[in-house]
This record gives structure tokens, C-alpha cells and sequence, in this order.
């Protein structure tokens, strides 16, 4: 495939754009993806608060609805559509406001199809940034994926890089299951070859970033460059690790995870949600459960401290996971002896 | 240069004995018409505000005592709240409230019947007149009980021909006036129209409406409110004014009638697609519809007149209320046997004289 | 012997035109909706029923009067924890419905979901719901989908007066009004949410009221008398069905049993509940309106209590001699692909 440079936000622009030319039934709301409805400027005037989704209101009447703040109301009504032959993408703007529409996700969306014996389809996909680094503080910048990931009946992808956030973006659009979409907030002007056509990338299989021996390094989302950073200065001491992109942690592609800590026999897992609960401790329990006779060390997390985030850009430097931090977890499994 | 009074005249003084009622009903201006058309929504809070500058007003006119009546769908429970909050504050420190009794029912059924038995209690218990809050429905529901106690008559919602839309400050000092002895109690009866229905059986049943009854076609008692103008087959009112909104309105184009007039008119009608002659004519707020008619008579005073469908509902001031069939035998009566209603502009315009005024001298 | 009812659907007759056999289908889903909710009562007190099962006895004109206006596959409705009475008047099987509350395979839901939980989408049953208020905003959403596919459906909201002071409630008559959705709300008073009083709870005291602050008509009526919920309903489904937006009707009743089935219901008047059964009625009143006016006659509504009678005691029967789910289902029927 043909590769071209772009953003991000570029890549997930064209996944919407090339998901709603392929099928009639997909439809976009959110607070503003357009932009200025009911004022007396432009329409489509913002495209999104950060213009994901600018241009797609014009080249697609009807189909691109602007909402009150309201997401109870418009998460809900994304379910009940998807309920009905729709394929509504909601953009929720913050993962934070989920806390605003919590129910609606939880309780509805993820609960449907069991609840209902296997007779409902919901296929919603629900498109949220998250994540540090834009001095946005506590309640706009969490890494709020372990929360949905602990719930059965929804799916969970947080991409890494434009091409990854493209082909999961379709993936999601298509697949039939309820998704949240964790962006994170500050990749959206990084840039990456991506093809021009459409494409998909499978639910449940993990991406190896970069092959090595020493260490099996499984990071997440934005979590997965701050890894490479740390894997060329690792270069320097001599020590090469393996990085995994779990793409999905609902579902998750521990296989993957395991055959390479079998080859490495260490692992360190960089998530960046509070530590508690996270990604990291439940990828490190169950590598642990399934895979203690691989283990020559103990494994290492890294994950922010458990504080809110903060907003003074000192402490939020100090608060999100840096290469460093990566390349003093893989020193200490490396130089780890009984 | 003139010396600032250091306090407002003296309040005017409380009339032992004067009392009035007030009966706001909780379920007016609710019905099927606001799908239908724009029929206006009345909220409880702005009855129970209504309620409140009423008490205000015959307070600071001297009444000793409101009888209020309760009810559960918070009009009572917001006057309630509002009074004990207003009391205490300071900005209204100067607002004498009247002594509120708020009435309850042993056995209330949550119907019209509750507001009869409000009226009934208010009138025997000393009240000088009792001031609805409502429809046509509500106004009808209070005749029964009032007796011979004057009733005022106060608009909740645009879709009324009987009770009148003034500012509820307005109506308070007409009922202030006249609970104190300052203004004189109306002396004429409304008119009122009797139905009665005599069943296969024998039993009879007796109804009565202060400003129409229109028989129907429909079958059932639905959803009570009466705007399909295929249904409509005959039309009696009290009175018919051009100005007037509902089924009235039709024989106020036809035969104009006023309220204290010793008439009232009868309208025969028909389908609208069929009728050789039709009229159009707002039957609910927004509703402009044809109506077929087949003629127009006066309806003369104390002369039984047959209904002569054999089939169908009998709506009383714009509700269907009975539903009859090919073996019942239904007659309307007009007679001059209403309540005595009390109407503002006339009580105000006859005691402008005992208004209360001072004369400040400046030293 | 019929054991899904019809509903009349979009071509239901005004409340005078109503045929002998509509009137009977009519009288049929109320008694279904008695005969069920009272022979479920009696099977939880003998202990036969698992769970939380909430009765809808004495509310059977609303969901009937309602729904008798709807056309199953393009009208949707939502319902509540008291969901019973709506899917059997949206044409939900009684059988499948009884074995689900008993908690077998052969159940609407193959068990997994019980009387709370309750959906038939084929039907355009949405599902009870076992949140309070968690229904109204999914009707924004299949409002909306009916909207796009310009099917003419409409959807429809049960909700209690206990939901209508929640704020997804609120969001939803926000959204449909902004949105100018083919959607209708009906607000079931019946006197408590849970043991609190509605006269308590809503402080507008009218949930009617507050249509107007969504720039919506809000209409009451005695959710006794079916007649008077079928022609309100009616014109509001209509409304909608043609564009004219969404509108909301505020039934008022009481509910024969309690909130949830071993309610002690110390919180009510010693006479309220047999003074509505006793004088209110909705079947009873029906049954005398028809009858009176020589629409049906007593023998035939005999005849459909009798054909009801043994329909419930056959799903209680069959309900109770199916099987129970075995370890295999427990892991189905949670995504369509995982």
C-alpha cells in the first residue's frame, strides 16, 4: 500500500471519512463535531474542539449531528440507535466525561447482549481523548481505559500512532460490539506513514513494535514512543527489549505477551493510568499466573503515582511516565539476582 | 422642604368575622388539546402563586380568614411553604396575611367531586364568596356545593368560556371588598343548563353545565376533552359570544347570546363533509376547524329539549361526561338557577367610593 | 389459542371506532398483564421465583393503551424495573417471558436475564431496565434512527415518577426536543418511587409541567380509564409519526402491589390500594364501559379470562418443568465476537 505522511488527527479524519463512504448507516455525534450549530457564523466552524472531524458535516448531510453538552442524553441515544441498524461513532470529547454517562455505557450498551440472551446488537463505537501532557489537570487529562476494560461486553482499543489509530478506528466502526476509543489527546499533531486507502486492523492481536531479547516492554497507547525513546538509549548500555503494542485491552492478546516473556523471561508493563486497578496490574498478574516458571525477575510497573493529575506543568512532568522511568525498570529487571 | 413620614399609614383595619375561599384545581389545564394544538400549559406553581397574591391582597384589605382547600398535587403545599418563607422575610415584613385554613376532605377521590365538597364546606363555614381557580370543568364541579354563595370565576389557561382572565390581584380586591362589606355581592343567578338522562331502567341521571352541552358521536369518554368536528351533532349554550374559544364559539357566530341574557341557543350540526352549510370556528386554542350545520334556534328558559342522537357522549362544558345509547332518553333544560358570579369590573366600578386613601398633610 | 398479542399498530382507530375484535384484544392484553402479574406474585411468595421482581397490577391501561397505537417492527419502546405489562402489550411472548422470570434456558433472555431485563428487539422491545431512568435516553436513539431511515417509527419512553427527577430523563426531553425526534414520553405516575410519594419527590408536583421546559406539550390522564390513555396516546403518536415532534403524558394510578415483590408497604394509606382496585379498576372499568354500551357482551369477555387463565398456567407449568442453564451458557452471548 501506497504510505504518505500524516497527523493523527489527519488519520482519524480519514477513517471516518472512508467508513461513512463505504456504509450509509454509520453517523457521527458529539458536543460540536461540527461546530456552531444554531449561531449566526459558520457552520462546521470547529470540527470538533480539536477539528478531528472538520469537513465531514458538509460531505455528509444529516449524518454529522451536533448535541447539547449533554452526554447522558447522546451516549444513550448513540446506544439506542446502534440498537437499530445504526452505526453511530459518539465522540464523548474528554474520557473523563464518562463520569457524566457512566450508566449509559456500563449499565446499557455493555450489558445488552448478555442480558438479553444474545439477541442484541450494539454496535456503537464511542471516541474519547485522554491522557497527560497538556497541563489539562485532573479532570481532562485521566487514562481511563482500566475502567472499561474491567467491564464484560465492551471492547477497548487505544491506538499508538496514526497508521494504528486509522485501522483501528475502521475496525471498530465495522466491528459489532460496543467500543470505546481512547486518542490520546497529545498525539493528535504527531505524524506517521499511513496508507491512503482503507484498512483494518483485527481486535485482539498485538502489535510488535520492535523485536528484542532481553526484556519483553508491553506499553500502552501514547506509552508505546515513550518505550522506543527508551529502547535506543537502552541500545547504549547494551540492553535490547522487546516492545509490544496490546492495541486492544478488551480483548486482550496475551499470547503474544507470553510467548515473548518466554523468550525474554522479564517483563515491564507501562501504562499510563493511576496505578491502581490498571492495565499494568492485571497484564503483571496474569503473565505471573501463566507464566511464573518464565520469570527471571520480578515483574516491573510502570505507572504514574496515585495522585490525580496535576495541572503546574513541573508536577505533571514528574506525574507521567518518561523513558527514563521505562529505562530504570528495564535496568532493574536486567541487574535483578536472587 | 416636606418631612419624610417615618412610617406608611396605618394598615387597613381586619373585618372580624369576613372570610373568603379559594379552590385552585390541581388538574386543570392539563388535558389531550396541548398535543392537538398549542392549548397553553398552566403549572401548578403559578396556581399556587396565584393563590398567594390573592391571600396577599384580601389580607392588606382587611379579610380575617381564607379557607383554602388541599390538595396532593403540591398547590396547597406550595401556598404552605411560600407563607411560612414570606413571613419571615423581611422585605414583606409589612404584609398582613389573612388567618389560611387550609380544608381537607375525609375522603377524598382525587375528581370533581372534591371540589364540590370543598364548595360546600367554604360556603357553610362563613365564607363571603369562593374564588375558583380553572377551567369550565372546575367551575362546573364548584355549582353543587356553593349554594348561594357567589362564586368568582378566575381563568387557569386559555381554553375557557366561563371563567374570565384577570390578574388574581385584580379578583382579590373585588373579593376583598366584598367579604368586608365594601363593595355589594352580585344579585343575579348564571344560567345553567340541565341534562337528564332517563335510562331503560327508569334511573335518571341529572347533570348540569354553566356553558355548554354538545352531544357527539363519539362512543366512549376517551380522554374527555370534545375537538373532532366530524363528531359534533347538537349544541346547547347558556350563552355564545364571536369572542369566545370551544364549542361555543360555533353558536357565537350563528345566534350571539349574551350571559345575562334570559335566552340561551340551541345549534344543530352535522359532518362537516356532508353539511350543505359550514362554518369555521376555534374549537380549542390553534384549532380552527369547518363545522356542518343544519340551523340555529333560541333556547327558551324552563323548556325541556329532546336530544335527538340516538347514540353517543354528551360533553359538558367542553367534556365528555355521559355516555348514552338508542334506549336512554335525553332532555336539556335551560334555567336561571346558576350561582351567583361575581363579576370583577362591575363590583370594582360600584365601590370606587370605599377604596382605601389617605390624605398626608406636610408640615 | 394466541399467545403473542397483536398490537393494532399505526391503523388503530379512534377510541369510538374500535371494532368487537380489537376491543377484545384489548381486553385480552390487560387481563394477560393481570393474570400474569398476579400468578407471579403468588409464585414469588411461595418462593419459587429468584431475584427482585417488581409487579405492574393496576397500571395494565397504560402500557396497553399505549402500545395499542405501535407497530412492531418500526416502533421502539423502553421500559422500567416494572417492565412486565409493557413487553406483554408490545407483543413480547408470555410463555418465553414466564420462563424467564423462573430463570431457564427456554426464557426470552435464555435466563441470563430475568424479570428486570425482560427485551424482545424484534418486537422493538428494548429491554425493562433495571436503572432508574435509564431507558428515556436509548429512545432518543432509536427516535433518531427512525428519524434517518425516515421509516416513520416512533419511540417511546416508559418512565416512573421516580425517573422523572433524573437527570437522564431530563437530558433525554432536552435532546428530543433540540433534535425534533419522532419520540414519546410517558411518565407512569403511579404514587411512589420506591416508598417516597411522587407528591414528595417532583417538585413540580405535575411531571406534565415540565414538558414545557422542553419546549414539549404535556398532557394528563387517568390511567384508569383505557379509553382515555388510548386517544391521548394516540394523538401523540400520531404527532410525532408526521413530524410534529415529541410530546409527553403524565399517567396517573397507583400500583396494586408493592415497589418490589416482599414490600410490606407500611408507607401506604390502610385504604389506598383496595380503594383502587375496588373503584378504579382499569379492567374493571373497561369491562363495564363495553358492556354497558352493548359493545361486547360478558360471555365473550369470559371467554377471553378463561382462554388468559389457561395460558398462564400452561407458562407456569412448561416454565417450571424447563431446564436451567447449564455452565456452558455462562460464557455466551457476551460480545458477537470476541
Amino acid at each position: 500500500m501506497a504510505t504518505r505522511k500524516i497527523s493523527y488527527r489527519e488519520a482519524i479524519n480519514e477513517a471516518l471519512t472512508q467508513e461513512m463512504e463505504r456504509d450509509s448507516s454509520v453517523i457521527i455525534m458529539g458536543e460540536d463535531v461540527a461546530g456552531g450549530a444554531g449561531g449566526q457564523g459558520e457552520d462546521d466552524a470547529w470540527g470538533g474542539v480539536l477539528g478531528v472531524t472538520k469537513g465531514l458535516y458538509g460531505k455528509f448531510p444529516g449524518r454529522v449531528l451536533d448535541t447539547p453538552i449533554t452526554e447522558s442524553g447522546y451516549i444513550g441515544a448513540a446506544v439506542g440507535a446502534a440498537t437499530r441498524g445504526l452505526r453511530p461513532v459518539a465522540e464523548l470529547m474528554f474520557i473523563d466525561f464518562a463520569g457524566v454517562c457512566l450508566d449509559q455505557i456500563m449499565n446499557q450498551a455493555a450489558k445488552f447482549r448478555y442480558m438479553f440472551g444474545g439477541k442484541a446488537v450494539t454496535p456503537v463505537t464511542i471516541r474519547a481523548m485522554y491522557g497527560g501532557g497538556l497541563r489539562a489537570a485532573a479532570q481532562h487529562s485521566q487514562a481511563l481505559y482500566p475502567l472499561f476494560t474491567h467491564l464484560p461486553g465492551l471492547k477497548v482499543v487505544v491506538p499508538s500512532s496514526p497508521y494504528e489509530v486509522k485501522g483501528l478506528l475502521a475496525q471498530s466502526i465495522r466491528d459489532d460490539d460496543p467500543v470505546i476509543f481512547f486518542e490520546h489527546k497529545a498525539m493528535y499533531d504527531v505524524t506517521g506513514e499511513v496508507p491512503q486507502e482503507s484498512y483494518t486492523i483485527p481486535f485482539g492481536e498485538a502489535n510488535v513494535v520492535r523485536e528484542g531479547d532481553d526484556v519483553t516492554v508491553v506499553a500502552i497507547g501514547r506509552m508505546v514512543s515513550v518505550a522506543e525513546e527508551a529502547a535506543k538509549e537502552l541500545e547504549g548500555s547494551g540492553i535490547s527489549i522487546e516492545i509490544i503494542d496490546p492495541r486492544t485491552l478488551s480483548p486482550l492478546d496475551l499470547d503474544t505477551i507470553l510467548e515473548s516473556v518466554e523468550n525474554t523471561g522479564r517483563l515491564v508493563v507501562v501504562d499510563e493510568a493511576s496505578p491502581r486497578c490498571n492495565i499494568a496490574t492485571d497484564i503483571s498478574a496474569q503473565v505471573v499466573s501463566e507464566a511464573f516458571g518464565d520469570l527471571k525477575a520480578p515483574v516491573k510497573m510502570v505507572s504514574p503515582p496515585h495522585v490525580p493529575v496535576p495541572f503546574a506543568g513541573s508536577l505533571e512532568d514528574l506525574y507521567i511516565p518518561s523513558a527514563q522511568d521505562i529505562v530504570n525498570a528495564v535496568k532493574t529487571v536486567t541487574e535483578w539476582s536472587k | 422642604m416636606s418631612e419624610m413620614r417615618s412610617h406608611g399609614p396605618d394598615p387597613v383595619p381586619v373585618v372580624e368575622g369576613s372570610a373568603i375561599g379559594i379552590i385552585p384545581n390541581p388538574m386543570s389545564g392539563r388535558d389531550v388539546r396541548r398535543i392537538i394544538s398549542q392549548a397553553s400549559v398552566f403549572p401548578n406553581a403559578e396556581k399556587a402563586s396565584m393563590v398567594l397574591r390573592i391571600l396577599r391582597t384580601v389580607g392588606t384589605l382587611g379579610v380575617e380568614r381564607v379557607l383554602l382547600s388541599t390538595d396532593t398535587f403540591g398547590i396547597a403545599a406550595g401556598v404552605q411553604r411560600e407563607i411560612k418563607r414570606l413571613s419571615g422575610a423581611r422585605s414583606s415584613a409589612h404584609v398582613r396575611w389573612p388567618k389560611v385554613e387550609f380544608l381537607t376532605l375525609e375522603r377524598p377521590t382525587g375528581t370533581a367531586a372534591d371540589t364540590t365538597a370543598f364548595a360546600e364546606t367554604m360556603a357553610g363555614r362563613g365564607s363571603a364568596a369562593v374564588v375558583l381557580l380553572g377551567g369550565d370543568g372546575t367551575m362546573r364541579a364548584a355549582v353543587p356545593g356553593l349554594g348561594d354563595t357567589p362564586m368568582l370565576a378566575l381563568s387557569t389557561g386559555t381554553n375557557n368560556a366561563f371563567p374570565v382572565m384577570i390578574e388574581a390581584t385584580v379578583a382579590g380586591i373585588a373579593l376583598g371588598m366584598i367579604a368586608t362589606g365594601a363593595a355589594p355581592e352580585p344579585t343575579t343567578h348564571a344560567k345553567l343548563l340541565h341534562v337528564e338522562v332517563t335510562r331503560a331502567n327508569g334511573g335518571v341521571r341529572h347533570e348540569a353545565a354553566l356553558v355548554d352541552v354538545c352531544v357527539n358521536t363519539l362512543g366512549v369518554l376517551g380522554s374527555r376533552a370534545l375537538w373532532k368536528a366530524d363528531s359534533l351533532r347538537e349544541s346547547y349554550c347558556t350563552f355564545a359570544e364571536p369572542h369566545s374559544i370551544g364549542l361555543t364559539s360555533i353558536a357565537g357566530r350563528l345566534r350571539p347570546t349574551g350571559r345575562d341574557e334570559p335566552r340561551g341557543v340551541a345549534v344543530r350540526l352535522d359532518d362537516p363533509s356532508v353539511a350543505a352549510h359550514t362554518v369555521l370556528a376555534p374549537l380549542a386554542p390553534g384549532l380552527l376547524e369547518w363545522v356542518g350545520v343544519l340551523g340555529s334556534t333560541e333556547l327558551q328558559l324552563n323548556v325541556p329539549h329532546p336530544v335527538e342522537l340516538d347514540r353517543g357522549t354528551i360533553a359538558l362544558d367542553g367534556e365528555r361526561e355521559v355516555e348514552f345509547g338508542p334506549d336512554d332518553a335525553v332532555t336539556v333544560t335551560l334555567a336561571q338557577d346558576g350561582p351567583r358570579v361575581i363579576d370583577v369590573p362591575t363590583v370594582l366600578a360600584a365601590s370606587a367610593h370605599a377604596w382605601p386613601t389617605t390624605t398626608c398633610v406636610f408640615a | 389459542m394466541t399467545q403473542t398479542l397483536s398490537t393494532l399498530g399505526s391503523d388503530a382507530p379512534d377510541a369510538s371506532a374500535l371494532s368487537e375484535a380489537q376491543l377484545l384484544d384489548v381486553y385480552r392484553t390487560m387481563r394477560s398483564i393481570r393474570a400474569f402479574e398476579d400468578r407471579v406474585h403468588e409464585e414469588f411468595a411461595t418462593g419459587e421465583i429468584p431475584g427482585f421482581v417488581h409487579l405492574y397490577a393496576g397500571e395494565e391501561a397504560s402500557a396497553t393503551g399505549v402500545c395499542a397505537h405501535l407497530d412492531q417492527d418500526r416502533d421502539t419502546i423502553a421500559s422500567t424495573h416494572r417492565g412486565h405489562g409493557h413487553c406483554i402489550a408490545k407483543g413480547v411472548d408470555i410463555k418465553p417471558m414466564m420462563a424467564e422470570i423462573f430463570g431457564k434456558t427456554t426464557g426470552s433472555c435464555r435466563g441470563k436475564g430475568g424479570s428486570m431485563h425482560i427485551a424482545d428487539l424484534s418486537k422493538g422491545m428494548l429491554g425493562a431496565n433495571g436503572i432508574v431512568g435509564g431507558g428515556p435516553p436509548l429512545i432518543c436513539g432509536t427516535a433518531l434512527a427512525a428519524k434517518i431511515k425516515g421509516d416513520g417509527g416512533v419511540g417511546v419512553a416508559f418512565f416512573g415518577d421516580g425517573a422523572s427527577n433524573q437527570g437522564t430523563t431530563m437530558e433525554a426531553l432536552n435532546l428530543a426536543s433540540v433534535w425534533d425526534l419522532p419520540a414519546f414520553f410517558v411518565a407512569e405516575n403511579n404514587g411512589y418511587g420506591e416508598a417516597a410519594a411522587s407528591t414528595w419527590s417532583v417538585s413540580a408536583d405535575n411531571i406534565a409541567d415540565r414538558a414545557a421546559g422542553f419546549g414539549m406539550p404535556g398532557v394528563i390522564v387517568d390511567g384508569f380509564d383505557f379509553f382515555a390513555v388510548y386517544e391521548a396516546a394516540g394523538e401523540a403518536i400520531r404527532r410525532a409519526r408526521e413530524g410534529g415532534g415529541p410530546s409527553l403524558l403524565e399517567v396517573k394510578f397507583t400500583r396494586y402491589y408493592g415497589h418490589f415483590e416482599g414490600d410490606q408497604q407500611t408507607y401506604r394509606g390502610k385504604d389506598e390500594v383496595r380503594n383502587a382496585r375496588e373503584n378504579l379498576d382499569c379492567i374493571k372499568r373497561f369491562r363495564q364501559g363495553v358492556t354497558e354500551s352493548g359493545r361486547l357482551t360478558d360471555a365473550q369477555l369470559d371467554e377471553v379470562d378463561a382462554q388468559v387463565a389457561q395460558l398462564i398456567e400452561e407458562a407456569v407449568t412448561e416454565a417450571k418443568a424447563a431446564p436451567v442453564p447449564g455452565p456452558k451458557d455462562l460464557l455466551t452471548d457476551v460480545y458477537v465476537k470476541y
